[in-house]
């Protein structure tokens, strides 16, 4: 599931008169922007999004997540730019598109006076081809009652019709904003098998989400948006990879290596160290942040203190996240540069 | 500021509805008694005294009277009604459908604390609503320079704000004690229409006439408070009845269980939900009702549809037959008496024949209101109701075009409207056949088909502005405000030979003004409200793909 297609190959400025030349991605959009009156909402964002791969979009609430998706469905019009899903016009092709995808709003709603049965029923005949074997099964996955009217359901079982009425046509593209809300820790496991299940069948998963864990499990590549602007795009275990990671040395209690009594371990001998930062000391427990080679680490500080264990937390999604959005977090990478190196 | 206690933020809530009724009716009375200043006021001094007394004209006065009669005997007096059950109705039900009453409670609030200050709200926009219309009652005879004689402006008001907030209290109670806001209006507003109409047509035989006392329509107008001031003991049984049920409210709030968020069961989910009935109408409610937008949303107000389908039937329809037969005498008497003035009005035609009795009693007002009301409902909720819930985006997500989507929604409401229709040609065609009374049947299908369109014209006109805007409030109250201005300017124009040719420019003019009900049908008429239809949903489906969706 490489991360870009085709998006590459003439530095992301593709022929927007011809759609046709993104017909391998399953969305792609071009300087995508929408104002609501002063405020900018979405800014000049260029993203692509392969066929087969499950994309992560993040960002905290009212980043422009929401918007985004709208907009590329046609709910609501860019002010600039173009955007394409699955090779086809967003904006005059909307029709088309809404054949081949299956979408979960953010904050779902539904009919309230339909039963559950009758909303699947509903939007089966709105779209066709619906295979109602693969509708029990989704049901029977997610534990779902359709006998009761929606309004009457709780938020959670809410949300399980709207999961089966995206899934239930096997679009080739799901677009999903907030997909697990409500939803209790084994039914999100399901639902993160079947996102897995639509990956591996070549289908394409759209996940905007501030639940970071999920998108950690799910995605091949993030994108992350702050104020309207598509700030980083990574494949995940790159991403990890740069990212920080938390180590937490044990140090010999009374001696330092060359058997000379140590009545405290100072941090600045850590902080001394290229790629350290954070450096945090309790008894003989160093907790430190490390962004490099640990070799190189325990040989920077072996000489002074004798290593009796050494732990390492590779970094989850959540701390690359709040990296991102930390105040002094300004020198992110412009979007289309971001996406250039990358691809 | 207006957060601050329930009493305050349900008055936030609900005040420009009050502001926007008040202000509209105050309009409207300066329009009228302009227009009156215009007609020639010997027809007035060629009135018999019971009969001036009858429609509550004062002696002297007349201009201004027969104004304030119409705008605030008959107008206002609903209005005002209707926004007190409005607000009672969504003073307890209201907060337990929407799911937010066990919140509120979960405050240092009690049950009985919450219900006084969204009752004491519903007093004060009422109160206000009536100083509004008291301070227009004074000021527009006096801008217009018209002399208002005996008028007893006050003492109507008095008479017009309690009658209201007995309604209002009415709907308190129902709500407060069954958590059903759809029963809370609904009951209020039946009993409401009942006896207005019970309290005008009682008396037109002596022998029913007592029984006008059993509804309490009757404690606000019989008294004439217009005429003879405060009618202290009719204005003591309204506000002993605001009080009993005030204090039944109270009761039963606090009494029963609480309602979770819920949604309203529609006559064909009890169906449903019965053993007997649950095959045929599992498959009736589901499969089929599920098979095409228009089809699902004509599914959604069967409560509606049926309750204003079963009014033009039997009692606008079947039963004015008899009636007709048992106060035939009395209706050629006072038809002889009423002038042209006072029977345009009410929709003219002669109150003496079949015709015009059921061109007054049924078609000049009730038929236009019943299909509008259906309209306009479904007019309103087919766009901007679905971007209020929020499921405009998920329906669109949908392979399904915005225009296939207005063009469904319109069929929906085409749908309605037919039926209502179907139903006041059905109950008119019964009441005159059983009763001998020799209507034209082809007469009578063609004003029920012209009552269809122009009812539809103001559905597509609420269609169009949710089309536009996305909001249901602008939807409805548009249409509502263009239907009432069409209405009143097509009735009272005609008045006035200087304003009589500007008629023709509303909808209401191309409905009675050829006379279907004896001439038949005027094809040029129809084709105009039907291509009036027609080019207002053309426009909603512009004006719907050019927008972006709301999200809620």
């Amino acid at each position: 599931m490489d991360g870009d297609g085709d998006a590459g190959d003439n530095g992301g400025q593709g022929d927007p008169a011809n759609p046709a030349e993104h017909g391998g991605e399953a969305i792609r959009t071009e300087g995508l922007s929408k104002r609501f009156g002063a405020v900018r909402a979405l800014v000049e964002v260029d993203l692509r999004v392969a066929r087969g791969e499950v994309y992560g979009f993040l960002g905290p609430n009212g980043s422009g997540k929401t918007t985004m998706i709208r907009t590329i469905l046609d709910e609501i019009r860019p002010t600039a730019g173009r955007a394409w899903i699955l090779g086809r016009d967003c904006r005059r092709q909307a029709v088309e598109i809404s054949r081949h995808i299956g979408y979960v709003p953010g904050d779902l709603a539904l009919y309230p006076n339909l039963t559950g049965g009758d909303t699947l029923k509903f939007f089966a005949n709105l779209r066709g081809g619906v295979d109602w074997a693969y509708v029990d099964e989704l049901v029977q996955r997610l534990g779902a009652d359709l006998s009761r009217k929606v309004g009457d359901l709780s938020s959670g079982n809410r949300q399980k019709i709207g999961l089966i009425q995206a899934f239930m046509n096997r679009p080739e593209l799901l677009i999903m904003d907030e997909p697990s809300t409500g939803l209790d820790p084994l039914v999100q496991r399901e639902f993160q098998a079947m996102v897995g299940e639509v990956a591996a069948e070549g289908r394409s998963v759209f996940l905007s989400s501030h639940t970071l864990s999920e998108v950690q499990r799910v995605a091949d590549r993030v994108g992350i948006i702050r104020d309207g602007r598509l700030v980083a795009v990574e494949k995940l275990d790159e991403l990890r990879a740069k990212a920080m990671r938390r180590v937490e040395l044990e140090l010999e209690s009374d001696a330092t290596a060359d058997g000379e009594a140590e009545a405290t371990v100072e941090t600045d001998v850590f902080e001394a160290v290229d790629g350290v930062s954070d450096v945090s000391v309790e008894d003989h427990r160093v907790m430190l942040s490390f962004n490099g080679r640990t070799a190189d680490l325990v040989a920077a500080v072996a000489d002074r203190y004798g290593v009796i264990d050494i732990n390492t937390h590779e970094a989850d999604l959540e701390e690359v996240f709040l990296a991102f959005y930390r105040d002094d977090a300004t020198g992110t990478v412009a979007p289309r540069e971001r996406e250039r190196s990358e691809a | 500021m207006l957060l601050r206690t329930v009493y305050t933020k349900a008055i936030r809530d609900r005040w420009l509805a009050m502001v926007i009724a008040v202000t509209v009716l105050a309009l409207f009375l300066l329009y009228t008694m302009a227009l009156y200043r215009e007609i020639d006021l010997s027809i007035y001094t060629d009135l018999p005294e019971s009969m001036r007394v009858l429609v509550g004209i004062a002696e002297g006065a007349d201009a201004a009277s027969l104004s304030y009669s119409v705008m605030l005997n008959f107008t206002a007096a609903l209005t005002l009604a209707g926004l007190a059950i409005s607000m009672g109705a969504a003073s307890i039900a209201g907060e337990e459908r929407k799911g937010t009453l066990g919140l509120l409670l979960s405050n240092p609030r009690t049950r009985s604390r919450v219900l006084v200050g969204k009752s004491a709200s519903m007093v004060t926009l009422t109160v206000l609503g009536g100083a509004v219309l008291l301070a227009a009652g004074y000021g527009v005879p006096s801008l217009l320079e018209v002399e208002i004689g005996d008028s007893h402006v006050g003492a109507t008001m008095v008479h017009l704000v309690l009658n209201a907030l007995f309604y209002g209290f009415l709907a308190t109670a129902v709500g407060a004690w069954t958590g059903n806001r759809s029963l809370a209006s609904g009951v209020s507003g039946g009993i409401l229409i009942v006896s207005y109409f019970a309290v005008g047509l009682l008396p037109l035989d002596p022998d029913l006439a007592g029984l006008a006392r059993a509804f309490p329509w009757y404690y606000f107008d019989r008294s004439d408070p217009l005429v003879n001031g405060f009618g202290w003991s009719h204005l003591a049984v309204l506000g002993g009845g605001i009080v009993v049920l005030g204090a039944l409210a109270l009761v039963g709030v606090n009494r029963r269980d609480l309602r979770s968020r819920s949604v309203a069961r529609t006559p064909l989910d009890q169906l449903r939900a019965n053993p007997v009935t649950r095959a045929v109408f599992d498959r009736l409610a589901g499969s089929a009702r599920v098979s095409r937008l228009w089809v699902k949303t004509t599914s959604e107000h069967q409560g509606l549809l049926i309750v204003t389908a079963v009014v033009m039937f039997f009692m606008m329809g079947v039963l004015l037959g008899p009636m007709y037969v048992a106060i035939e005498d009395n209706l050629v008497r006072v038809a002889g008496d009423l002038p042209e003035a006072v029977l345009a009005i009410a929709g003219g035609g002669d109150l003496g024949t079949p015709e015009g009795f059921y061109r007054i009693e049924t078609f000049a007002l009730s038929a236009p209101i019943a299909v509008m009301i259906v309209s306009i409902v479904i007019g309103a909720r087919g766009l901007a109701g679905e971007e209020a819930q929020r499921t405009m985006g998920l329906l669109l997500a949908n392979p399904i075009r915005r225009s296939t989507v207005v063009v469904q929604q319109a069929l929906a409401m085409v749908v309605y409207a037919v039926v209502v229709g179907l139903a006041t040609f059905g109950g008119v065609t019964v009441g005159s056949l059983i009763s001998n009374l020799d209507l034209s049947i082809p007469a009578v299908a063609a004003t029920s088909g012209l009552v269809t369109l122009l009812g539809l014209v103001f559905g597509a006109l609420a269609l169009a502005l949710g089309a536009a805007t996305g909001r249901v409030r602008v939807a409805v109250y548009g249409a509502v405000g263009v239907a009432l201005a069409s209405h009143l300017v097509n009735a009272y124009l005609p008045l006035s030979d200087r304003f009589a040719p500007y008629a023709r420019w509303t909808p209401n003019y191309y409905y009675l003004s050829s006379d279907p009900l004896i001439n038949g049908m005027p094809w040029a008429h129809g084709a105009v409200l039907a291509a009036l239809v027609v080019v207002i949903v053309g426009a909603a489906v512009v004006l719907f793909n050019q927008r972006d969706i709301r999200s809620g």
